[in-house]
C-alpha cells in the first residue's frame, strides 16, 4: 500500500477528484463521437497529442531554461498536435485520392513516432533538462501524477465543455443525428461541426494525463458504448457515459495508486471493458441474455 | 487501421508466452502473439455479430482492453526484465545485432535478421505466385468469384500473411513502427504510380529508404530507431504529397490555376461576343459573369494581350482569332457553339 507516508491524505483526494472529473467529461462527449462514428479520429488525435506534449514541454524549457509538466503549458501543446493531425488528414484525404483510413493512420503512425522520437531524444539529451524524468508517463498514463494546480485546469476544460454541451445541445444532438436535415434549416453546419471537433480533442487531450496516449481512446469511447445498451435516448446516454467514465476513471486511478508502479491507464481500461461487457449481457431489451431470453419464450 | 489494431493486440499472448516459458528465443513466442491477434479477430467478429455496436468501436475496444492487459501483465510480473512498458512500443531495434541465431555452432547472422528474411521469402512468393489473382480479388471481388477463385481464401491468407508480418517485426520494432512502415510508403507510392505492380515496388523502395534513413537519423539524436524510422516515413511521405509529378499538390493546384484560367477566358469571351460589353461598364459585366472585379480586370487584360479581343470605340469585340478559340474550347468542354455569326 501507498497510502503510508508517500500519499497523504490529500494527496489522494486530489488525485481521484481529478480522475472523476476527466472520466466524467470524457464520457460524455465520447458519446457524441460514438454516435458520430469518430473513434479512429479519437485514436489518431490522441497520439498524435504526444508530440504536442513533447514539443510544449521542451519549448517551455527553452523559454524559461527549466522544464515545467504543468497541465496549463502541456495541454495547449496537445490541442495544437490534435488539430493539426486533423487538419493535415483533412488536406490530404481533400485534395488527393488517399482514403480516409489511410490518411488517418499514417498521421498517426507518423505524428506519434516523431513525437517518440523527440521524448526518447529529451530523455537522453546533456544536459539533463530538470524536471524530465515523468514525461513518459504520458504513454500509459500516471493519475498519481495530477496536482493541485493541474485540477484547476481540468475542471476549466470540464466546467468548458459541459457549458458548450448544455448551450448547444439540441443543436449538438441534431448534428448528430441529421446534419443534412441541419443545413437544410439553415443552421450553421460547418461551424457547429468544428465545434464538435474542438470538444472531441478537449475530450481526449483531458483524458491524457490518466489514460495516457495510447489507450485514451477507451476512454472516449467504452463509456458511450455501455451506455448506448442501457438507453435510447441521448441525453441519459450522455449522463451515464460521464457516471460509467468517471467512476471507472477514479477507480482505476484507485487501483492503480494502491500498487507498486502500475500504470493507471491500463487499470481504467480494464475496469471500462469488464463494465463495458456486463452492460452488452445484461442490459434490458438491448442486452445479448435478454433477447436470448425473449427468443426462447417465443 | 486493423494493422494498427493488430499490432497493439500481439502483446497479452507474447508475454503470456514469456512468463509461462522464461524464454526470450523460443518459437513458441511467435505462435502465441499470432494466436493473440487471431484472438483479436475473432473477438471483433463475435462483437460485430451481436449487431449493438459500431465497428471502429468495437475494434477501439477491443485492442485497447487487449493492449491494457498485456500492459498490466508486464509491469505486475516483468519489471526487471527484457520486457519492459516502454520497449513494448520503441521495439528493441539496437539490440537486435546482439541476439544471434547459433545453430549447429554456426553464426547465421541476427535472428531477427533471420525472422525477417523468412518473412521477406514468403511474402514475395505468395505475392508473385498469385499476383494475378490478388489484383483482381483487390479490384473487382465479384469477377474474382465468378472465376472461381476463392477471394474469402485468398483473403484470409493475405490477412494470416499480414498478421504474421506484424508479430515478426513486433519484437524488433515495436508497435508504431509496423503501423508507420505498413501505412506511409505504399499511401506514397500510391500518390505516383496507377500500376499495382509499380505501387508494390515503388512502396518497397520507399519503406527500406525510410528505414535507412531513419536509422542514421536515430543514430545522429542517440536514440532508439524506431520513432526516427516513423518519422522518416512520414517526412518521405509530405515530400512525395507535396511533389509528386501528378497528384501532388503542387502539381494539383497549378492544374487548378491553370484551369481556372481557362474557364474565365472562356467565359468572358462567350459574354463579349453575346452581349456587348464597353469598357466602363466592367462592374456590371463581372455580377453577369459571376466573378470578381479584379479577375475579370485580368481576363480581359489577358485576352488584349494575345489580341483574341480587340478595343473598338470604347466597345470590346472579338478577333476572329478568338472566336476560333472560344470555339474550339467551348468543343473541347464538350458543348457545341451554336451561335454562329459573322
Amino acid at each position: 500500500m501507498m497510502w503510508d507516508g508517500l500519499f497523504t491524505d490529500y494527496t489522494a483526494r486530489v488525485v481521484i477528484a481529478g480522475s472523476a472529473m476527466i472520466g466524467a467529461v470524457s464520457g460524455a462527449l465520447g458519446c457524441f463521437a460514438y454516435l458520430r462514428r469518430q473513434s479512429l479520429i479519437g485514436d489518431v488525435v490522441s497520439h498524435a497529442s504526444l508530440l504536442g506534449i513533447v514539443l510544449a514541454f521542451w519549448i517551455g524549457y527553452l523559454v524559461s531554461g527549466e522544464g515545467n509538466k504543468s497541465l496549463w503549458i502541456l495541454v495547449p501543446g496537445a490541442i495544437a498536435a490534435g488539430v493539426g493531425s486533423l487538419l493535415l488528414t483533412k488536406l490530404i484525404t481533400g485534395r488527393t485520392r488517399i482514403k480516409e483510413d489511410a490518411g488517418l493512420g499514417l498521421m498517426l503512425a507518423v505524428f506519434f513516432g516523431t513525437g517518440m522520437m523527440l521524448l526518447r531524444w529529451l530523455q537522453r539529451s546533456r544536459p539533463p533538462i530538470p524536471g524530465r524524468a515523468g514525461l513518459e508517463d504520458y504513454l500509459f498514463g500516471m493519475a498519481a501524477a495530477i496536482t493541485q494546480d493541474d485540477l484547476w485546469m481540468i475542471a476549466l476544460l470540464a466546467v468548458v465543455s459541459f457549458a458548450a454541451l448544455i448551450l448547444c445541445w439540441s443543436r449538438l444532438k441534431i448534428l448528430t443525428f441529421d446534419p443534412v436535415y441541419m443545413a437544410g434549416i439553415g443552421l450553421p453546419v460547418r461551424r457547429l461541426e468544428a465545434l464538435m471537433l474542438c470538444l472531441l480533442v478537449v475530450g481526449i487531450v483531458i483524458g491524457l494525463q490518466i489514460v495516457g496516449v495510447v489507450l485514451t481512446v477507451a476512454l472516449l469511447i467504452a463509456p458511450a458504448s455501455a451506455a448506448r445498451q442501457w438507453t435510447r435516448h441521448l441525453g441519459p446516454m450522455v449522463t451515464l457515459g460521464a457516471a460509467i467514465g468517471s467512476i471507472s476513471a477514479a477507480s482505476g486511478a484507485l487501483v492503480s495508486a494502491t500498487f507498486d508502479h502500475l500504470p493507471t491507464g491500463p487499470c481504467i481500461v480494464v475496469i471500462l471493458n469488464a463494465v463495458f461487457v456486463v452492460s452488452l449481457l445484461f442490459a434490458p431489451r438491448r442486452g445479448l441474455l435478454y433477447r436470448r431470453k425473449k427468443r426462447f419464450v417465443n | 487501421m486493423v494493422s494498427e489494431g493488430l499490432s497493439h493486440a500481439v502483446l497479452p499472448g507474447l508475454v503470456t508466452a514469456f512468463i509461462i516459458l522464461q524464454d526470450y528465443d523460443s518459437p513458441l513466442l511467435l505462435i502465441a502473439a499470432a494466436t493473440s491477434g487471431l484472438l483479436m479477430v475473432w473477438f471483433t467478429q463475435l462483437l460485430q455479430r451481436t449487431r449493438m455496436l459500431y465497428n471502429d468501436a468495437i475494434l477501439g475496444i477491443v485492442f485497447a482492453g487487449m493492449f491494457s492487459v498485456g500492459i498490466l501483465i508486464v509491469s505486475s510480473n516483468l519489471r526487471n526484465t527484457h520486457f519492459h512498458a516502454d520497449c513494448i512500443i520503441d521495439g528493441n531495434l539496437a539490440l537486435a545485432p546482439l541476439d544471434r541465431l547459433i545453430w549447429h555452432g554456426v553464426d547465421l547472422g541476427p535472428r531477427a535478421w533471420n525472422l525477417m528474411l523468412g518473412m521477406f521469402v514468403v511474402v514475395v512468393g505468395f505475392i508473385s505466385i498469385c499476383f494475378k489473382e490478388l489484383k483482381l480479388m483487390s479490384f473487382d471481388q465479384i469477377l474474382a468469384r465468378q472465376f472461381k477463385l476463392h477471394p474469402r481464401f485468398l483473403q484470409f491468407m493475405w490477412l494470416a500473411i499480414g498478421s504474421l508480418t506484424t508479430v515478426a517485426a513486433f519484437e524488433v520494432a515495436g508497435s508504431i513502427l509496423i503501423v508507420a512502415l505498413m501505412i506511409a510508403p505504399p499511401a506514397a507510392a500510391y500518390l505516383l504510380t496507377d500500376n499495382l505492380a509499380r505501387l508494390l515496388f515503388i512502396a518497397a523502395a520507399i519503406a527500406s529508404v525510410s528505414a535507412v534513413g531513419g536509422f542514421y537519423l536515430s543514430a545522429g539524436l542517440d536514440v532508439s530507431p524506431t520513432g526516427p524510422i516513423a518519422s522518416f516515413a512520414g517526412f518521405v511521405f509530405l515530400l512525395v504529397l507535396a511533389f509528386a509529378p501528378k497528384r501532388g499538390l503542387i502539381a494539383v493546384s497549378i492544374r487548378q490555376m491553370r484551369q481556372r484560367v481557362a474557364v474565365s477566358d472562356c467565359l468572358v469571351l462567350d459574354l463579349v461576343e453575346r452581349q456587348a460589353l464597353s469598357v466602363d461598364g466592367l462592374d456590371d459585366f463581372a455580377v453577369k459573369v459571376c466573378m470578381p472585379v479584379r479577375e475579370c480586370q485580368n481576363a480581359l487584360r489577358r485576352l488584349q494581350q494575345r489580341s483574341w479581343i480587340e478595343d473598338r470605340d470604347g466597345q470590346y469585340q472579338l478577333t476572329s482569332v478568338g472566336r476560333n478559340h472560344l470555339s474550339d474550347s467551348l468543343r473541347g468542354f464538350g458543348v457545341e457553339w451554336a451561335v454562329a455569326k459573322t
